[in-house]
């Protein structure tokens, strides 16, 4: 667990931020990110819950397979949740820096 | 995974969500490997359904539903037939305390300790299965249960 983050929707929402892509692209995308291997169950639990929350939406099936792309509302999510990720880490860094 | 496995694991989810995610989610399967991964199939797949089991069930309650349970009105209906004992004691002998618990006292007791059990059934049955409808029903449960033990606690009887 030592350095991987693992808040799987986040984690998809920014896999797709630039481009579509389907489940295992997904995958392979974050774990290059974050280091993080997602598992098949816990991407596709993610998928269901976005997809619900219009955060993200399947496009027509390529091979048996949907990419999923962003929408205006999952950007606006990530962008709010990463720019409280990002505050957490620079006060957190301070912190450190000063021991 | 061999093909077997893989219907197998899909056959845990929920029907919805095999008809919606089955066929994509079958070919990632097939190319995942190791034991880890069924682990977290398995744990998805099972939350995948307690969860449409609560929302099934939650859907299919109206706030009339669950509110005109036995168990959702009887405690009430307790409480505030020994509020009225502790009302009519009140008017007819005064708020003055007795040596010995009289007749209203005990009926005030049953009435209070026998909708215990009737409170945990609705709790542990109707809370789970409809959240929304049911937490209105224990606030109001809990208002006339302390509605009627304020009276009693403030006038010390």
């Amino acid at each position: 667990m030592h350095g991987h983050y693992s808040d799987p929707p986040l984690l998809v929402l920014a896999s797709l931020s630039n481009g579509p892509k389907h489940g295992h692209a997904m995958i392979e995308d974050i774990a290059l990110l974050c280091g993080t291997r997602l598992g098949p169950g816990t991407l596709y639990g993610a998928i269901t819950r976005l997809e619900e929350q219009g955060m993200i939406e399947a496009l027509p099936a390529d091979d048996r397979r949907h990419p999923y792309r962003i929408t205006p509302d999952g950007l606006e999510l990530l962008r709010a949740r990463l720019s409280v990720l990002n505050r957490f880490a620079r006060a957190g860094m301070k912190r450190l820096e000063s021991l | 995974m061999t093909p077997r496995l893989v219907r197998v694991l899909l056959c845990l989810y929920p029907r919805w969500w095999r008809q919606r995610y089955g066929e994509e989610f079958k070919q990632l399967l097939a190319e995942s490997t190791g034991i880890c991964e069924v682990a977290d199939v398995f744990r998805s797949a099972l939350y995948e359904r307690a969860r449409s089991w609560v929302i099934s069930k939650g859907s299919q309650c109206s706030f009339r539903t669950v509110a005109t349970r036995t168990s959702a009105f009887l405690p009430i209906a307790m409480s505030l037939t020994a509020l009225a004992a502790v009302a009519f004691h009140v008017v007819i002998y005064g708020s003055a305390r007795e040596p010995d618990e009289g007749a209203v006292a005990h009926i005030w007791q049953i009435l209070m300790a026998g909708q215990m059990p009737i409170l945990m059934f609705f709790g542990l049955k109707w809370v789970p299965r409809a959240p929304r409808q049911a937490l209105p029903v224990l606030a109001a449960q809990a208002g006339a249960a302390l509605a009627s033990m304020a009276p009693v606690f403030f006038l010390g009887l």
